[in-house]
């Protein structure tokens, strides 16, 4: 299960945390969690994938309300620029963005908006609303149709 | 409840991006056990989510997992048991076996999924294997039927009972040269071209046996050939061959100022 999700898993938490190192350890946060409380996954109220992303989501969004977390933001300029040269094997690990790319470039502008910012840059829907002037129902059935356009192109059935 | 209506408003899509109050959450959560359509277009959602995150997927560093299942064996297996056995009452056995059960059908139905792609995979590599092994024995029967077709030129070459005519070339071709071999007794005439110029479609080279002085066929031939061409039946009696150029099929009476390459029988 570890590796079959976890890549998943960290690519949500590190578009929340930018920071590698935090991200990991939230990552392992996350599968203790999961591990805790497999029992209480029920299968009727969804997909197994989709229980452990709300857990890595919430633990990824609660870390930067943490005091912890903003606190390490202000020393992180440096640090961040150390860790990008030390840590260049993290960077070469990621396999983001090939054919998500060319798959996302296949969608309406309009489209590719919504989930560029949700998936991608962490956005929640109302956060997009506020942020982007929009109609909170206008980003919710941009969203409906992003989904489905993406359902047809991933020929999900 | 309309449900098309519920449906295209978008709530699925912010349950499934976990985006709801627990109260709205628990909404989505009854709707769903009764209407089973909701529950179709939530799975296409959700495995629709997990596709597009799988392919943004992050690879965590190997010391991460490491960590995390040193730390799972120390800390966690010896308090989880603890805990198990002292309430052990009947309920709470009831839902340490609903979990069980749960946990049972999880990781079994990911080993099966694994062995389904196991299965695939090997699936996948035996036909290829059939294919190859189809591809070798092809390659087989050719090199084969090959090794027979010369087997068969050399019984001839060897046997004494043909006769070896060497046709050199002519002032027209100074560079042709062929052989025939010719057993008098069987009249056998096999042929092989070892240097002929290739001739326009439209023409062939012929062999001609010169009995008693004159010309009698012995067949067609193009230059490119491997190994003996057999011809027409030589009577005994043939002094010369001789090769010329013919219109496509040959002729009744040699083109004499054509001729390619010629030869005597040397009698041994």
């Amino acid at each position: 299960m570890y590796d079959h999700y976890s890549g998943a898993l960290l690519g949500v938490i590190s578009r929340i945390i930018k920071k590698e190192e935090l991200a990991e350890e939230i990552l392992q946060d996350v599968f203790l969690k999961i591990w805790d409380r497999i029992e209480t996954y029920d299968a009727e109220k969804g997909k197994l994938f989709t229980w452990m992303l709300n857990i890595a989501r919430n633990q990824a969004i609660d870390k930067t309300r943490s005091k912890e977390f903003s606190k390490g933001k202000k020393t992180d300029d440096i640090e961040t620029l150390v860790s990008k040269v030390d840590k260049s094997d993290f960077t070469e690990t990621k396999i983001e963005g090939i054919g998500l790319q060319e798959l996302l470039k296949r969608l309406p502008e309009e489209q590719r908006f919504v989930i560029d910012h949700h998936y991608l840059k962490g956005y929640t829907q109302v956060e997009m609303a506020e942020e982007f002037n929009l109609p909170l129902g206008t980003v919710k059935t941009r969203m409906r149709l992003a989904m489905i356009a993406l359902r047809n192109l991933l020929k999900i059935k | 409840m309309n449900v098309e209506e519920y449906i295209s408003s978008g709530i699925l899509e912010a349950y499934a991006l976990g985006e709801l109050s627990e109260h709205e959450r628990a909404a989505v959560e009854r709707n769903l056990l009764q209407y089973p359509q909701l529950r179709k277009e939530l799975d296409l959602i959700e495995e629709t989510q997990e596709h597009l995150l799988m392919k943004a997927a992050v690879q965590p560093n190997a010391s991460v997992k490491t960590k995390l299942f040193a730390s799972i064996d120390n800390q966690k297996s010896a308090p989880k048991v603890v805990e198990l056995k002292r309430t052990a009452t009947d309920a709470s056995a009831w839902k340490f076996a609903a979990a069980a059960a749960v946990t049972i059908a999880l990781v079994s139905s990911y080993l099966a999924f694994n062995y389904w792609n196991k299965w695939k995979t090997t699936e996948n590599s035996l036909s290829e294997l059939i294919a190859q092994n189809q591809r070798v024995a092809q390659d087989y029967n050719t090199v084969n039927d090959r090794l027979d077709q010369i087997e068969k030129d050399l019984n001839i070459t060897n046997n004494p009972a043909f006769n070896r005519v060497v046709m050199k070339g002519t002032a027209n071709a100074p560079d042709a040269l062929a052989s025939v071999y010719w057993n008098e007794s069987t009249q056998e005439v096999y042929l092989s071209v070892q240097q002929m110029k290739e001739l326009a479609q439209e023409n062939q080279y012929q062999l001609w046996a010169i009995i008693d002085g004159k010309p009698v066929d012995a067949g067609v031939f193009d230059a490119n050939f491997d190994g003996l061409l057999k011809m027409k039946a030589v009577q005994a009696g043939a002094a010369t061959f001789a090769v010329t150029v013919e219109p496509r099929g040959g002729k009744q009476t040699p083109t004499l100022e054509t001729m390619q390459a010629a030869g005597n029988v040397v009698k041994g």
